[in-house]
């Protein structure tokens, strides 16, 4: 049975500015990830890493090009929904830098949080959540507030954020750049694992070539361009 | 269903109440320059419903002795005795003066009345020490504010007045404290001078001749009579001012104290705009505090709408606590107003309106900054 597509990106293009500030960030980059996968999308600093993680994120518009997220087309040229938050909300997940919880919610209500606005029950919300924390070996902390939680923690809430809408693909932004060494690579391992098991395409953002053996595909930036590396070239 | 609002109120609960409080204490001086402004009507009507008259006759073209100065003969009440219609007539005078005690001086506006005429001004549920006047002269009754005691000597004039009754609430609509004397002596002690003075005015050929004289004569009209007709007739025939008991009402809280009402409800209304400044201030500082965790609402996908309940809900709840804050602020501290002060359900209503209303305004400033914010700056650390 071959894997489901999570995400395809063709001709994709966007630049910022015009006349002597116009700035070509990513041309015509075509490309498919497919659940299950862990992508670490690598290239140097100003590339255009998070650019391309936010357009694939619905969050920031592309000049040109087509998206689709799962085997929806989102993108043609203009975005084809009225709002992409819907999509966000229902077929994203995001994990940041940082943890970025709600300080003034405990572990559980920053977990409903996304389920109550696409209107799940609140009890079905509840178990997925409790499930999630069962899963990251956090249920005993869901009254907690963030303040209370370990940075580690921290970031499994924020990860369990994140597949609580049961997205198709998650997109991180960074996840281990506050980390050392060996909690990079464990944190990397974890989101293999969550692909896998979960069923998900994860989009990592990363500058730590420690942890690209880890992944299933390494996406880079070169000449505007996107280019899938072999990971074995890199173990 | 989570509360935002409620949880980062719950979060915050310290600073929110201490915010909520200095708003409600704002509120609170507005609820209390509202009950002034009752309080001066209240006291305006407490003399025009002690004395419970129909007429009220005056010198001619003034609008009487609240309003300015009003001089006619003391029997003209006999004139208007004999009105067809008329049941009771009598003299009265008003004066302010300043009743020397050990410490300072009290100003107070006596009223001067006929103790054995018709009419008595002095309401008997006022009095809560001693009695009316009995005698002719050198008695008088004072209002507890004066901080004088029954028996009390007080030098008037030439003469010691002693205080035989002690009254409640009686004030005049300036909020000077009320204070009874026999006729005469109001008479004596408005339009008599000192020898010296008499002396002076004989040399040069002036003598005394305004003693009879008051300030306005009062009358109450038999049953089946029209206060109106009698109004107009004694104004026709006997060249005086005439007004009713709902004419000297608007005389009283109208054109005395509608200067004082502007100047309040101007003040109110200042303060109704510095409170509402105040609190999209204070939403909008609350909004920025959150500019991190909106955009990571955002970026996740929850709704604007979502975000902006969360930031309406708080201004409505900030508004809604300062108002409580405000009404227990302003009834701890109402008494202790010189001069009376009214707080009334239906005013506190009103501003509770108000507040509501300046709330949903007020954090437009920060459902503008919801609206706005970028997603993206969630990215980034």
């Amino acid at each position: 049975m071959s894997a489901q597509q999570a995400i395809k990106v063709e001709n994709l293009n966007k630049s910022f500015g015009s006349g002597d500030t116009f700035v070509d960030v990513i041309h015509d980059a075509s490309f498919t990830i497919y659940k299950g996968e862990l992508v670490a999308l690598v290239a140097p600093s100003g590339a255009g890493k998070t650019t391309l993680l936010m357009m694939i994120g619905c969050v920031d518009t592309p000049v040109s090009g087509k998206i689709w997220i799962g085997d929806e087309k989102v993108y043609d040229n203009k975005w084809l929904t009225k709002t992409t938050r819907k999509i966000r909300r229902e077929k994203l997940g995001f994990i940041f830098q940082a943890h970025y919880l709600i300080p003034f919610l405990n572990v559980i209500d920053n977990l409903v949080l996304l389920p109550q606005a696409n209107k799940v029950d609140e009890k079905v919300a509840k178990t997925k959540a409790r499930e999630l924390l069962k899963y990251f070996d956090i249920a005993e902390k869901e009254k907690a507030m963030p303040s209370q939680l370990s940075g580690g923690q921290n970031q499994r809430v924020a990860i369990a954020r994140a597949l609580v809408n049961d997205p198709e693909i998650i997109l991180a932004d960074e996840p281990t750049a506050a980390l050392d060494s060996a909690r990079s690579i464990d944190v990397v391992k974890m989101l293999k694992k969550i692909a896998k098991e979960q069923d998900v395409a994860i989009v990592m953002v990363t500058h730590d070539e420690r942890v690209l053996p880890y992944c299933d595909k390494i996406m880079k930036i070169e000449n505007k361009k996107t280019v899938f590396e072999d990971v074995s070239a890199v173990k | 269903m989570i509360h935002l609002a409620k949880e980062d109120i719950k979060h915050t609960f310290g600073k929110f109440i201490v915010t909520a409080m200095g708003v409600g204490m704002l509120l609170g001086i507005v609820l209390i320059m509202i009950g002034v402004y009752r309080g001066m009507i209240v006291d305006a009507e407490v003399l025009l419903d002690d004395l419970d008259v129909d007429i009220w006759i005056v010198q001619e073209d003034t609008l009487g002795p609240f309003a300015e100065s009003s001089r006619v003969h003391e029997d003209l009440k006999n004139t208007i005795k004999a009105i067809e219609g008329i049941d009771k007539s009598e003299a009265i005078t008003f004066q302010n003066i300043q009743l020397p005690r050990a410490d300072k001086k009290v100003r107070v506006m006596a009223v001067g009345y006929d103790i054995f005429g018709e009419i008595n001004p002095i309401n008997p549920q006022r009095l809560i020490a001693g009695r009316t006047l009995k005698h002719d002269h050198y008695e008088i009754v004072v209002e507890e504010k004066t901080g004088f005691k029954l028996y009390d000597k007080i030098k008037l004039s030439r003469h010691y007045y002693t205080v035989v009754g002690i009254t409640h609430g009686a004030v005049s609509s300036g909020g000077d404290s009320l204070v009874y004397i026999s006729l005469k002596d109001a008479q004596e002690l408005q339009f008599s001078y000192s020898n010296k003075r008499i002396y002076s005015d004989r040399a040069r050929g002036i003598y005394n001749k305004d003693s009879h004289m008051v300030n306005a004569v009062i009358a109450t009209v038999k049953d089946g009579y029209s206060i109106d007709e009698i109004a107009d007739t004694i104004q026709k025939w006997h060249h005086k001012s005439v007004y009713t008991k709902e004419e000297q009402k608007i005389v009283l809280t109208r054109n005395l104290i509608e200067k004082a009402s502007k100047q309040i409800g101007l003040f109110t209304a200042i303060l109704i705009l510095v409170s509402t400044i105040i609190i999209a201030l204070i939403i909008y500082t609350m909004t920025l505090e959150k500019m991190k965790e909106i955009s990571i609402m955002k970026l996740i996908g929850l709704p604007n709408s979502t975000i902006i309940k969360m930031i309406v809900e708080e201004t409505l709840l900030l508004g809604i606590f300062a108002f409580i804050f405000g009404n227990i602020f302003s009834h701890l501290i109402y008494s202790k107003f010189p001069k009376r002060v009214v707080l009334e359900i239906p005013d506190a209503w009103m501003l509770f309106t108000i507040i509501i209303i300046a709330s949903i305004l007020a954090s437009f400033i920060g459902v503008k900054k919801v609206i706005n914010a970028d997603p993206t700056a969630a990215i980034g650390g």
